[in-house]
């Protein structure tokens, strides 16, 4: 079966950083995620929004990525969000307990809303 | 290497599903969670409850081939996917040896990895135990096996 790579792309909404998230969140991610996460922090917005619409697996090495960049926003005092994520890695996002340190919101209109007060 | 929890023996199983193997190449849990899911849909697995299996048997396949196969393309992971009047059980080994994981490993503290404390990883055995209704893990001299449990009178009450 073919690994469907991550690709990001990144763009300012609202003065929030979205990262749109296609393909999968495995091993082979680290790179184009943790560039994409390089980038988003150039433009120095104080939210980073992590849209996961184009996503369809996360495993537990994803889940590790997710972690080292939600680090990365703690130690830098960014926001980081969560949103499009499918009702199973909602699940998981609350079992792992990463959603007690990033929301998690249905859609990105709803997370831009919150997050920026429009 | 001992088994203090001995699996159960083929003679207590009404159907084999299926029975594959995956070579240990990164990806190749995917493989593996497609074709056991194809074969729980046929037992009415369907929504959120398909997807917490997938999620287990690609956990338990990935550390097979991590951690028991080093991801030797050449070492195979075995899966079979079993069901009794009660349960439905996939069988996953690999080539592994040395003592098998621990089934009651701590659950990973995000505090600690975020912190710096603890390593970003180790969340795979923690994610199998929270998807499944039981994980049994069993080894001999030669390989690890882990039985991942789901009852069906569960499955069909959710």
């Amino acid at each position: 079966m073919d690994v469907r790579h991550l690709n990001v792309e990144v763009r300012l909404e609202e003065g929030i950083a979205v990262l749109d998230l296609v393909g999968e969140i495995n091993g082979f991610a680290e790179e184009a995620l943790n560039a994409a996460y390089a980038e988003a922090e150039a433009k120095d917005p104080e939210t980073i929004l992590l849209n996961f619409e184009g996503v369809d697996y996360i495993n537990s090495t994803g889940i590790a990525l997710i972690v080292g960049l939600l680090a990365k926003a703690r130690a830098s005092r960014r926001t980081l969000l969560a949103c499009n994520l499918s009702e199973h890695y909602v699940e998981i996002f609350n079992i792992t307990r990463l959603s007690d340190f990033m929301s998690v919101f249905p859609d990105e209109q709803t997370a831009v809303v919150e997050a920026s007060g429009f | 290497m001992t088994d203090p929890k001995p699996a159960r023996t083929d003679a207590e199983f009404g159907r084999t599903l299926a029975d594959f193997s995956v070579p240990s190449e990164p990806g190749n849990e995917r493989l593996a969670m497609e074709t056991v899911a194809e074969s729980a849909k046929g037992l009415g697995f369907s929504g959120e409850n398909l997807e917490r299996l997938k999620t287990a048997v690609a956990e338990a396949t990935m550390n097979a081939m991590e951690h028991g196969n080093h991801y030797r393309p050449e070492l195979p992971v075995e899966l079979q996917v079993l069901v009794t009047d009660q349960d439905l059980l996939v069988r996953i080994t690999d080539r592994g040896s040395g003592p098998p994981p621990k089934e009651d490993a701590e659950a990973p503290d995000l505090l600690a990895k975020l912190e710096g404390v603890q390593t970003p990883r180790g969340w795979g055995l923690f994610l199998i135990k929270s998807m499944v209704d039981e994980m049994n893990i069993t080894g001999d001299e030669g390989h690890h096996m882990v039985e991942l449990v789901v009852h069906l009178e569960a499955e069909g009450s959710k």
